[in-house]
């Protein structure tokens, strides 16, 4: 039956080819500008890391005076002072936990065959790579012996040991970094996310570091960051060992928290310390603040989806309105003049409930195939975003879920106009047609 | 003259499709006039005038990894070697590039640091006394640096006692006027303010205040180094394209990044902005188009039902233009319900973008300028089919289809 219904909405179509067209069209484009905004969209707020983003916690600690400003919604600071970042770094608990900054360095081979590069680096804790579940190709995360010693050890990504090694095992080689040698201890497999969200200060959409090193190296090398750097008051710094005793915060924190409990006593923890740190004096703070924001909570809060393009994609779902009244207004026409067809078809014994069906299969065929042009425009929209934005070049794309979305939502919102038109049609009156003419 | 009677009860007669009309002459009124108020707010944006002439710069940065260079001496010879490449006006250190979205910004206060008191934001530069020369700009009111007042130095022992300010930032730290002469606080270093540029922006066109600025003749060169270059417009492509080579013969241990045209660099920083207007501008003229396409399918629609009534009509006598009248007024009649209905949408609209979004607040010649423009487009697109209908001849009456 349902082969046969599809046979007749074919036929239906062919008959009224240029209005068949038309509704296509309108849908099609419909589908097209919804489904590129929805794309960038989705691609924004996709869930970085969907199996343990609600166990993942940004800290922040207000370790300002009452009263002052900040640019987020409650006034907190987005990232740490180093002295704070160390010592909850070096805390006990809980087990997972790391600080960690960004910086650039150069890096150089001892031989004239590779040529000098610049290699943004991310300066953090060796927890680092179980918490963001980073795995190793070869050899593995630097030890916490090492840690604590600042040896000059390093993690490369696969890009960068296929750069300088050809992809052979490079663990125990050296490599330079800004004229320090440095010792190779693992390789990670390559990093591939959209959203860099354990640190979105330089642009929510950058790649990820290439190159991981301790962070207790930051002192002896005297590590300048390479991202924001923010104070609120002010301090007179003149040498580095200043500056990480400074009130200015340039550094992320996460921990990993498994269950309610670990959470609970981590907030304990942190109203503790910072209480502590209240009574030396740093900060005038009637009652201590801080904030522990799992993966997805921490990128609204960081605003990853902007809000121009929230607004893109309010307007492009009216603007899918918009075609949809079209629609119903040329599938009136369409089915109100096939009523003798219909009222034939009545008498011959068609109940009204499969005159509905065979309609709605019609508007859903139109559907489909508006859908599938949909996918054609919104891919020639994507790559106008490409060309348009640098930044938001790997996020304009489909996945499977988007091309899956295209098509279902043609045929819902088709079936969503289609079903007045076919209600009118299928209550005609078989008398009235079969009457003279 | 007008039969708005007659035409209202035929309506009445077949309400859905007018109704659908109506949805979406609404609708669209409500889209365009707020897309076109971004569009609009978002071209003003773009084309702003930063005050700098932006087709002459470009810039870079050096990231030097010899730990035994002296690198104030060697970033003085690096500065001699580029002002004397043919086709170069000037160049010099800076510590942020222009429009470039990364720099610093501080709070330049009337008291020092220890007394705390409220502060103006503003971006800052720093640069010796070529500052104003490579950015293209110059001094409205007062002087430039002299050479003797610029420090140069690795730490800040030695601060330097003049800064150069925007109008905007000079407006808003002296609301009273006379400027030229006052000191400011920079932490707890004063600085006499000495000259005033009418419009120079900072590195964030997007800050809370792009336009206050402070030029501090201060050059404390650094392992990664911002390089600003001004050419004369035409060679800058071939100058820029040796750069690389030029600065590693200069020195081999460092490495050149970020070589970019300023107007490139300002694009990039905007580039969302761009994507935003151009995706707009494609939403507004396909649903211009849409609604358009719907409008004469619905006339043409109703056209082909009626025709036996037209072709009746015509046999009584009713002149062509009286039924051409008749379409126009039938379609006049949705399009102001729309357009009414449509202009509340905007107003609603509007208000939620600028609540939650925050857009600023719609301007209302917006949604009239619309409102009349869907009007026209209904009109329109109403005339074709309505010529063709008038067109129906009265024979076609006394047949019986």
């Amino acid at each position: 039956m349902f082969l046969h219904y599809i046979d007749l909405s074919w036929r239906s179509m062919k008959r009224t080819p240029l209005v068949s067209m038309l509704m296509i069209l309108a849908i099609a484009v419909g589908i097209g500008i919804t489904m590129t905004s929805l794309s960038v969209y989705h691609m924004m707020s996709m869930d970085p890391i969907p199996h343990k983003s609600d166990k993942l916690f940004s800290v922040q600690l207000n370790t300002t005076d009452d009263g002052n400003n900040w640019w987020t919604e409650d006034d907190v600071p987005l990232q740490l002072t180093y002295k704070d970042a160390m010592a909850l770094h070096n805390a006990d608990t809980p087990e997972r936990k790391t600080a960690s900054v960004r910086a650039l360095f150069t890096v150089q081979m001892d031989d004239k065959e590779v040529k000098p590069f610049l290699a943004s680096t991310r300066v953090t804790g060796r927890d680092f790579f179980p918490i963001f579940d980073l795995e190793f190709v070869y050899g593995d995360a630097w030890t916490s012996e090492q840690e604590a010693s600042a040896t000059p050890v390093v993690v490369l990504d696969e890009e960068t040991n296929d750069r300088l090694f050809a992809g052979e095992n490079s663990v125990g080689k050296q490599v330079y970094l800004d004229d320090t040698a440095f010792r190779i201890v693992g390789v990670i497999k390559q990093w591939r996310i959209h959203t860099k969200y354990y640190d979105l200060n330089n642009g929510a959409f950058n790649s990820p570091e290439s190159i991981f090193m301790p962070i207790t190296l930051i002192a002896p090398l005297e590590i300048q960051n390479m991202g924001n750097t923010n104070g609120w008051k002010y301090e007179e710094i003149n040498t580095f060992q200043e500056r990480l005793q400074s009130e200015m915060f340039w550094l992320q924190f996460w921990v990993e928290l498994n269950t309610p409990e670990e959470l609970k006593n981590y907030s304990d923890y942190l109203q503790a310390y910072l209480s502590e740190q209240g009574t030396k004096g740093r900060f005038e703070r009637k009652t201590p603040q801080f904030n522990l924001k799992d993966v997805n909570e921490w990128m609204q809060y960081n605003k990853v989806v902007s809000a121009d393009n929230k607004v893109l994609v309010g307007l492009s779902f009216l603007f899918l309105a918009v075609c949809l009244a079209n629609i119903l207004g040329l599938l009136l026409g369409k089915f109100l003049r096939r009523a003798p067809e219909v009222g034939v078809r009545r008498a011959l014994g068609a109940s009204k409930r499969q005159i509905f069906i065979q309609h709605l299969v019609e508007v859903s065929m139109l559907g489909l195939l508006g859908g599938v042009i949909g996918i054609a425009i919104a891919q020639l929209g994507l790559w106008g975003v490409r060309f348009t934005s640098n930044e938001y070049a790997s996020l304009a794309t489909m996945d499977i879920k988007m091309l899956l979305a295209a098509p279902a939502i043609a045929i819902s919102a088709c079936i969503l106009a289609g079903i007045y038109p076919a209600w009118l049609v299928c209550r005609t009156q078989p008398a009235i047609y079969l009457k003279t003419q | 003259m007008l039969e708005i009677k007659p035409v209202f009860s035929a309506l009445l007669r077949s309400k859905a499709g007018a109704v659908m009309l109506l949805i979406q002459i609404a609708l669209t009124t409500a889209i365009v006039s707020n897309a076109a108020f971004i569009i609009n707010d978002r071209i003003d944006y773009l084309s702003q005038e930063t005050g700098y002439p932006e087709d002459e710069i470009f810039s870079f940065t050096v990231k030097s990894f010899d730990p035994n260079l002296d690198i104030s001496q060697k970033f003085e010879e690096t500065e001699t070697m580029l002002r004397n490449i043919p086709g170069v006006e000037n160049a010099g250190l800076f510590n942020a590039s222009p429009l470039s979205g990364s720099g610093s910004a501080t709070g330049l206060s009337l008291a020092p640091a220890s007394e705390r008191g409220p502060d103006v934001r503003t971006a800052y530069y720093q640069a010796d006394e070529n500052a104003l020369d490579i950015l293209g700009l110059s001094v409205s009111q007062g002087r430039n640096f002299r050479a003797d007042e610029v420090i140069v130095s690795q730490t800040r022992d030695v601060f330097p006692q003049v800064v150069i300010v925007s109008r905007a930032l000079a407006k808003e730290l002296f609301p009273e006027g006379d400027v030229l002469g006052q000191t400011v606080y920079f932490g707890s270093d004063p600085l006499e303010i000495i000259g005033i540029v009418e419009l120079m922006k900072g590195p964030w066109l997007q800050d809370s205040k792009p336009d206050n600025v402070a030029i501090i003749p201060f050059v404390s060169a650094s392992a990664f180094q911002h390089i600003i270059v001004r050419t004369q417009s035409e060679q800058r492509a071939a100058i820029m394209r040796q750069i690389e080579d030029l600065m590693l013969e200069d020195h081999g241990k460092r490495v050149i990044i970020g070589l970019k045209e300023m107007d490139v660099r300002k694009a990039e920083y905007n580039s969302s902005n761009t994507l935003m207007l151009r995706m707009l501008v494609v939403l507004i003229i396909v649903l211009l188009l849409v609604t358009a396409l719907g409008i004469f399918g619905l006339t043409v629609f109703n056209i082909n039902k009626r025709t036996k009534q037209i072709g009746t009509r015509r046999a009584l006598g009713a002149r062509k233009s009286a039924i051409i009248n008749y379409f126009l007024v039938e379609n006049a009649m949705i399009c102001s319900i729309g357009v009414t209905i449509g202009s509340i949408g905007a107003l609603f609209l509007g208000r939620v973008l600028l609540e939650h979004y925050s857009i600023p607040a719609l301007d209302n010649m917006y949604i009239l300028f619309t409102a009349l423009f869907v009007i026209a487009i209904s009109l329109l697109s109403v005339l074709m089919p309505a010529n063709k209908a008038a067109n129906i001849s009265p024979s076609i009456a006394t047949r019986s289809i």
